[in-house]
């Protein structure tokens, strides 16, 4: 690979973008790609699937102890993907946003990532972009395109449509655009068509469906990825296929978000759908359109 | 040139700080104002949680502003700062906060320690009021919130008194014939230490007791005993108004204001008056302690009769000065020297709700036909241009103009306002019978001689 390539996942809180982000990186070391994962979050959880559920020291901790030591912040994980998380605060206390600016800075500075010159390098950050420091990877320079994780969720999408007006701020100073969207914790053939809908009302697109499965769970608490706990699992291939898109994703769009309360009721013509379903499921009826994935 | 009134006063106020850009503003942050009002305290510690930058910005931009003075025991230098860096900002600045307060303590000594909470850590939320309470029982302290950019130094007076009727001060009983003064802010207002002196002097010459509550010792005493004030008196037109009305609040204590200090006879005679019938010791007694200092102070403003009227009579003059100083000036230049005023900015940038006051005081309490240009102007380069092709011959100002006044605008100048770089102030002020006088003399010396 020539250049290297520089991707950020974003998404509302607890959607799944770390077992996203951990599973994507198993596969794309899996395909041969050197890849190096970021995590940009205080709770500093990013990683732990990749290193059998062990946590690891991260960059604030070196910031804070104010030592010039620099080589105690890159860990080798799963397959050799090299991991790093960025820390910050504990919760309630200073600024995480400020973590993250000077976690990323620190890795710049040095020439941390250079000097390891992976062919991937993925951030994975917290939740909605609440002040700058959380949208400094979508600025200038760091990563150029930004994946967001969302299930069929109202505020998940709610937070997606943030995000891209974050990204559409950007778009005009050098800043990443977005490669696409990634739909989690699938069930429901009509959270699929949401979340379509979503993308073409945006003029965006949707690079994966990943269905919802206990596989994901069972390897989560064996302290691994799905790719390393289940590698045979359909669950794998998914996240397998997810990789190969992304690799092949030389695309990057400007998002064209909606306004707050075009987005509501957009929102709202969605809800009788998905509520007629679960009436069906409920029921015990099934119908044609209404099929299980 | 414009004759002016108070509808076209109206329409040239205003420069909002908030949304243009300005050039040297002539006051500085919350910090810096709560900063100078604790310096101003005798033996009390002022303790910066802030970046390092805040309190040597300071020391530069109000100390030495405020008439080229350092800042006593535990100013400039000697103020003990949490200096913030980046490792604080992102993991909280409050265990460091702790051991300074907790090191203050014991090596320093002194009566009271006010912890200032600059930008940083408003910013990031640390829980300083929980780190302060914690040292609550080792030694009398309060902590002010003044973050920079939520307000400015004349706000910082008001916040350092707000935090400390809610954090010190108890009820007490009232001490009949016992004020409290209020209004004039440490180092902002260059004659402080010489001004609150002398409004002690002139009401204890009628029998009033004035806590000036600064520049004298037993500061914790002088603050605890804020409470039993029978009146508060504010001389300025919004300075101390915020205090005044939290002490009123908290302890009932009613305020009386003045759009002012007291400069020259008719200003202090009226002072006098209205206080003691506020208190009700308006008697005979006053008006003979009034009839003797009238007449001595006119007497001695007889001297320099020559001088202003073969000399420079009549003469059109200018301001640039925070609201007390400009309203009490130019009152007293037009009133009792004879002087016209041509432009009067205003440059401490005063709250909408006092604006129109403080032109009506001006306006309708000059005893001539003419009525000058009043501007309220924060920004120097518009004061500047404000000044150009102006009739006025004499300027006062602060050292901001000082220098330009006869290259720019033709005009002589005495610095009397913040910053004050090019006159050094320690007992200098322009308050009372003798006020006037004094002003007289440094206006007669810009053109008086050589030989
Ligand atoms: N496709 C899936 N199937 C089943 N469970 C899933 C799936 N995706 C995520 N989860 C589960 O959801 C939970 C939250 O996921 P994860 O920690 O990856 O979210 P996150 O977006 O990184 O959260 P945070 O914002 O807190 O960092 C985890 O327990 C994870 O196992
Ligand atoms: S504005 Fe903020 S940073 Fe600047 S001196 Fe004031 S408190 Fe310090
Ligand atoms: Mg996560």
């Amino acid at each position: 690979m020539s250049k290297r390539k520089q991707i950020a996942i974003y998404g509302k809180g607890g959607i799944g973008k770390s077992t996203t982000t951990s599973n994507l990186s198993a596969a794309l070391s899996d395909l041969n790609y050197s890849v190096m994962q970021i995590g940009c979050d205080p709770k500093n959880d990013s990683t732990t699937t990749l290193r059998k559920g062990k946590p690891i020291p991260t960059v604030m901790d070196t910031v804070r102890s104010g030592s010039n030591k620099l080589d105690n912040l890159v860990f080798e994980g799963y397959n050799g993907v090299h991991c790093v998380e960025a820390g910050g605060p504990e919760p309630g206390v200073g600024c995480a946003g400020r973590g993250i600016i000077a976690a990323i800075e620190l890795l710049d500075n040095n020439g941390i990532i250079d000097d390891i010159d992976p062919d991937i390098v993925i951030y994975d950050v917290l939740g909605d972009v609440v002040c700058g420091g959380f949208a400094i990877p979508i600025r200038q320079g760091i990563a150029e395109q930004v994946y967001t994780v969302t299930s069929s969720d109202y505020m998940a999408i709610y937070a997606v449509n943030n995000l891209f007006k974050g990204i559409l701020k950007y778009s005009g100073s050098g800043g990443a655009l977005l490669g696409g969207i990634i739909g989690n914790s699938i069930s429901k053939i009509s959270q699929k068509e949401m979340i379509t809908d979503f993308s073409e009302k945006t003029e965006t697109n949707v690079i994966e469906f990943v269905p919802r499965s206990s596989t994901v769970t069972k390897c989560e608490l064996d302290g691994v990825t799905t790719i390393e706990g289940a590698p045979d699992s359909e669950q794998a291939e998914v996240y397998r296929q997810l990789a190969r898109n992304v690799i092949n994703n030389k695309d990057s769009y400007i998002p064209k978000p909606f306004e707050a309360q075009d987005l509501a009721d957009w929102a709202a013509s969605w809800i009788n759908n998905l509520l007629k379903e679960e009436k069906i499921e409920h029921d015990g009826i099934r119908s044609g359109s209404g099929e299980g994935i | 040139m414009v004759e002016n009134n108070l509808e076209t006063a109206k329409e040239t106020a205003v420069t909002d700080p908030s949304i243009h850009v300005i050039e040297a503003p002539r006051y500085s942050c919350a910090l810096a104002g709560v900063y100078g009002t604790v310096l101003g305290l005798y033996d009390a510690v002022p303790l910066l949680h802030s970046g390092a930058g805040c309190g040597v910005g300071q020391l530069f931009g109000l100390l030495y502003g405020g008439g080229q003075n350092a800042g006593g025991d535990f100013g400039g230098t000697a103020t003990p700062c949490s200096c913030l860096v980046e490792e604080h900002v992102i993991f909280g600045g409050e265990n460091k906060l702790g051991n300074l307060v907790d090191s203050s303590i014991d090596l320093l000594n002194a009566e009271l320690f006010v912890v200032i909470s600059g930008c940083v850590p408003s910013l990031i939320g640390d829980d300083v009021d929980a780190v302060v309470g914690e040292f609550k029982d080792k030694a009398p302290v309060l902590h002010i919130n003044a973050p920079g950019f939520k307000a400015n130094s004349y706000e910082g007076y008001e916040l350092f008194f707000e935090g400390l009727a809610d954090q010190l001060l108890t009820e007490k009983p009232v001490k009949k014939g016992k004020v409290n003064i209020l209004g004039v802010v440490p180092y902002q207002h260059i004659f402080w230490k010489g001004e609150l002196k002398a409004i002690k002097d002139l009401l204890a010459s009628i029998e009033i007791d004035a806590n000036i509550i600064f520049t004298e010792y037993d500061t914790l005493e002088k603050l605890n005993d804020i409470p039993a004030a029978e009146y508060n008196v504010v001389v300025s037109p919004w300075n101390g108004h915020r205090a005044a009305k939290k002490l009123e609040d908290k302890f009932g204590t009613p305020f009386i204001s003045f759009p002012g200090v007291p400069v020259g006879p008719k200003q202090t005679s009226e002072f006098l008056r209205e206080l003691s019938k506020a208190l009700n010791t308006y008697s005979d007694k006053v008006e003979k302690v009034i009839g003797k200092e009238e007449r001595r102070s006119y007497r001695l403003l007889e001297y320099p009769g020559d001088a202003i009227i073969l000399v420079r009579p009549h003469s059109y003059f200018a301001v640039a000065a925070d609201s007390s100083t400009a309203v009490s000036l130019t009152k007293f230049l037009t009133n009792e020297i004879g002087y016209l005023p041509d432009i009067i900015q205003i440059t401490d940038n005063p709250p909408e709700e006092f604006r129109e006051a403080i032109v009506r005081e001006i306006t309708e309490n000059l005893e001539t036909g003419y009525s000058p240009d009043i501007i309220f102007e924060v920004d120097s380069h518009k004061i500047r241009e404000n000044f150009k092709d102006r009739p006025f011959l004499f300027l006062f100002g602060s050292s901001l103009e000082g220098p330009i006044a006869m290259s720019d605008f033709g005009a002589l100048s005495v610095t009397v306002a913040f910053p004050s770089y090019n006159r050094m102030v320690l007992v200098d002020n322009y308050v009372g019978y003798d006020g006037g006088a004094r002003l007289v003399e440094h206006v007669v010396t810009t053109f008086a001689g050589p030989l």
